[in-house]
């Protein structure tokens, strides 16, 4: 090869050599004579041979330059990282060709270099993808403007986005619902030097996934860029269980605290629907009404719109934690729902009719509806009741028949109901039923007792009546044979005196108070046997004025002060003189003895309010009646006196009784006690 | 003159009773208890008998039985403290009950009536 490189190079440039050789020579040769070339004819072949130098000359320049055009390709393709080539096939044995392909070498090389280098770098890229994308939490990343420019697989796979449709977009482009503390945080981040832990955040996304999450927001500089790191930890199902756990002891809880019915049913509805994407967004409750024919709305929670949804969820902890804050019903709501309530209490089913919730109720099983809008089951009134695309009913069964059915949907976030949606469902439909049965055999039983209760009441009360009238006529037996014994006399006194005007005044007092105190023993007696009544139309006020005098002797002796406000507007009425003194008298009595010296009765008559009697009302400044006595006191044989027997007040209310009136005691402002009796103006 | 006896055991009472009678112009005889009485209405002829209940040694519905069976025809009254043994039935066999009262009126009133009705 070498040799045929030099042999090439020789004959080319001898061929040269020998005709300059040839042209030199016949130059000097003119002066010799032996062979003669016109001078002009060498300087013709000196320049074409001149000619063709230069275009080798020229031509080799070429080709020189065109190596360093390879050369300079083969450097820019180094740089752009681009170590192999497409060796020049055009072998050639100059210094260009081997400069070209010890770079190809030294590319090679390189490459080798690189290829080592790339799968350690590759090696590095998985572990570090596999990270980013093992993880089970969201990841996204947002740049200074807020905007997401990475998002993990797990995070597009939950909330189904492409990564290419997010990118750019903010937080609020696709979530419908963020809660504000995520907004604020995200806004205010830079803020902090360390990173900000949201918990059981609630997102929903445009496309209705619901999450709840703990989030964590960091701050990175990436580049001397900012950018925000999003991490979230799906803690939806941890929550979901914790959230019924927690429901179904706080429902345990308060049926245990024995509340109002209502209440309760309130709160499990309100525990179905509470812990924002956890449970449903509206629930209703429907009875079977008393007469067994439709069944009847009875109550029911959830917003009336996507508004009113997204400010309960703002207000509320996600994982429904704090149910327990329930007061009242209708303090949560703060009149949200008040709509959505006012439907419901309005709406009736027919049982007969073949409707979906008759159909639950009927058949006692879970019936999923999952869209209604076509689903032939669903008749045009549940579904314009409804107004939604899903929803589940669920019958509330006790003791296999069924009392009620309860409804829910997700209107708002319209999150698909999952079967565990479904389960939760049906353990507070079981709750529910339970409480409600239970709840009517306690008001059952109650009204049993209550019943039982009053029966034993009258047999006690008859009871101590029989009593009454047996230990009352041998009392009466014992006082009224002294009595008519002493009154005879009085009698005969009076009659023996006649012109002995003080004896006879005299011998009349002791007349009159024994006739009196024959009446009360009437009386006592009558509280076994009521005689009928003499009523005739009398003016209340004589009769306490009567009564007052009668006693006036004893109030100079206890100094005791009476005041009287007798109305001047009170119309006759029909009644029993005797008796109703006998009340005065009795009240009166009472007072006296109750009150120390200088004390005070105050004795007040007047028309009542409703304008339908009269009332006399005595108040003492008395030691009143303790508490526990209040109910007691007109009890036969009742006495807290010393020396009473406990039948003035039995009396006295027996007489009003029979008058159709009533009397009340209370202990008024001085802590004396205070008996009003009222009097109709009409007694039969 | 028409007699009658009184059977009362509280003797101030029965001493009113007579006297106010006596003053109407009666005869009138005292007992103190059921006993006595029996005995006085077997050896006496009456008109009329004042017979309290409740009374020592023998009551007077027991005397009532007693007398009643000896004089089916003698008039009784019963005039009692007790205004509840009304509803004894033997006190319906007397022709009349009252119940004692300061006010004797009543009680003249009735022993007037029954007597008049008997001589008739």
């Amino acid at each position: 090869m070498k040799l045929k490189k030099i042999l090439k190079i020789i004959t080319a440039y001898l061929a040269d050599a020998v005709i300059i050789l040839y042209l030199i020579t016949s130059l000097f040769s003119e002066h010799n004579g032996s062979v003669v070339i016109p001078a002009s004819a060498v300087y013709i072949i000196a320049i074409i041979l001149l000619v063709k130098n230069i275009i080798l000359i020229i031509i080799h320049k070429y080709k020189f330059l065109d190596k360093i055009a390879v050369i300079l390709n083969i450097l820019a393709e180094f740089k752009k990282g681009n170590f192999l080539h497409q060796e020049n096939n055009n072998q050639r044995n100059d210094e260009m060709s081997n400069i070209i392909t010890e770079l190809s070498v030294i590319g090679k090389y390189i490459d080798n270099i690189i290829i080592r280098f790339k799968d350690e770098i590759q090696i590095l890229r998985e572990l570090y993808n596999n990270i980013i994308f093992s993880i089970s939490s969201y990841l996204i990343i947002l740049n200074k403007k807020k905007k997401i420019i990475f998002a993990n697989d797990a995070f597009c796979k939950k909330f189904q986005f492409d990564l290419d449709d997010i990118y750019g977009k903010t937080i609020d482009d696709i979530f419908l619902f963020v809660a504000d503390s995520l907004q604020n945080s995200v806004i205010d981040i830079y803020k902090y030097k360390e990173s900000i832990i949201l918990e059981k955040t609630h997102l929903l996304s445009r496309n209705w996934i619901s999450v709840i999450a703990d989030i964590k927001i960091s701050n990175m500089f990436v580049q001397g860029e900012e950018q925000i790191v999003l991490i979230m930890d799906d803690i939806t199902s941890k929550c979901r269980k914790d959230y019924q756990i927690n429901l179904i002891s706080q429902v345990t809880g308060s049926i245990q605290r024995d509340e109002e019915i209502h209440k309760i049913l309130y709160t499990i509805l309100y525990g179905i629907t509470s812990g924002a994407g956890l449970g449903f967004n509206r629930a209703m409750l429907l009875l079977l009404d008393p007469h067994k024919k439709y069944l009847k709305g009875e109550i029911a929670v959830g917003p009336d719109s996507i508004e009113e949804a997204i400010e309960i969820w703002n207000s509320l902890p996600a994982a429904g934690s704090d149910i327990a804050i329930i007061a009242s019903p209708f303090d949560i709501t703060n009149g949200k729902g008040s709509r959505l309530l006012e439907k419901v209490l309005s709406a009736k089913f027919e049982l007969s009719s073949d409707n979906i919730f008759a159909k639950s109720f009927k058949t006692l099983e879970n019936i999923h509806i999952y869209d209604s809008w076509n689903d032939r089951s669903v008749d045009d009134n549940i579904r314009n009741f409804m107004d939604v695309t899903e929803f589940v009913v669920v019958p509330l069964i006790v003791e296999n028949r069924a009392i009620g059915v309860i409804v829910a949907d997700n209107k708002y976030n319209q999150v698909p109901i999952g079967n565990d949606h479904i389960e939760l469902l049906s353990i507070f439909a079981v709750q529910a039923s339970l409480l409600i049965e239970s709840y009517q055999s306690v008001s059952t039983l109650k009204k049993e007792m209550a019943k039982i209760k009053s029966r034993q009441e009258a047999m006690i009360e008859s009871e101590k009546l029989a009593a009454l009238g047996r230990i009352s006529s041998h009392i009466a037996h014992e006082i009224r044979n002294p009595l008519v014994t002493m009154g005879g006399y009085a009698r005969r006194i009076n009659q023996m005196a006649e012109g002995n005007e003080k004896i006879q005044h005299a011998a009349e007092v002791i007349l009159k108070e024994s006739i009196r105190l024959e009446n009360t023993l009437s009386n006592v007696m009558d509280l076994t046997k009521p005689q009928a009544l003499m009523k005739n139309l009398n003016n209340i006020n004589d009769i306490i004025t009567d009564t007052l005098g009668l006693l006036k002797n004893v109030f100079l002796d206890k100094r005791i002060f009476i005041e009287t406000k007798l109305s001047n507007k009170i119309p006759l009425i029909h009644l029993d003189s005797n008796q109703i003194k006998q009340v005065v008298l009795n009240l009166i009595q009472n007072a006296v003895d109750a009150i120390p010296e200088n004390g005070k009765i105050e004795v007040i008559s007047g028309v009542n309010s409703q304008n339908n009697g009269i009332f006399i009302t005595i108040k003492d400044t008395g030691t009143g009646v303790e508490r526990d006595n209040l109910e007691n006191i007109f009890e036969p044989f009742f006495t807290t006196k010393v020396t009473g027997v406990g039948l003035g007040l039995p009396i006295v209310q027996r007489i009003i009784k029979d008058h159709n009136g009533d009397i009340t005691v209370k202990n008024n402002d001085t802590g004396g006690a205070e008996f009003t009796i009222t009097l109709p103006y009409v007694s039969s | 003159m028409n007699r009658i006896l009184i059977v009362e055991d509280e003797q101030n009472q029965r001493e009113l009773y007579a006297t106010e009678l006596e003053e109407e112009g009666y005869e009138v005889h005292q007992a103190h208890n059921g006993e006595v009485a029996v005995k006085m209405v077997t050896s006496n002829k009456y008109d009329l008998v004042i017979l309290d209940i409740r009374m020592p040694e023998m009551d007077g519905i027991e005397a009532l039985g007693k007398i009643l069976s000896r004089e089916k025809k003698l008039p009784i009254i019963i005039y009692t403290a007790y205004s509840n043994y009304k509803s004894n039935f033997m006190t319906w066999t007397a022709n009349a009950y009252l119940t004692k009262s300061s006010d004797l009126t009543e009680l003249k009133e009735t022993v007037k009536k029954i007597i008049s009705s008997k001589s008739r």
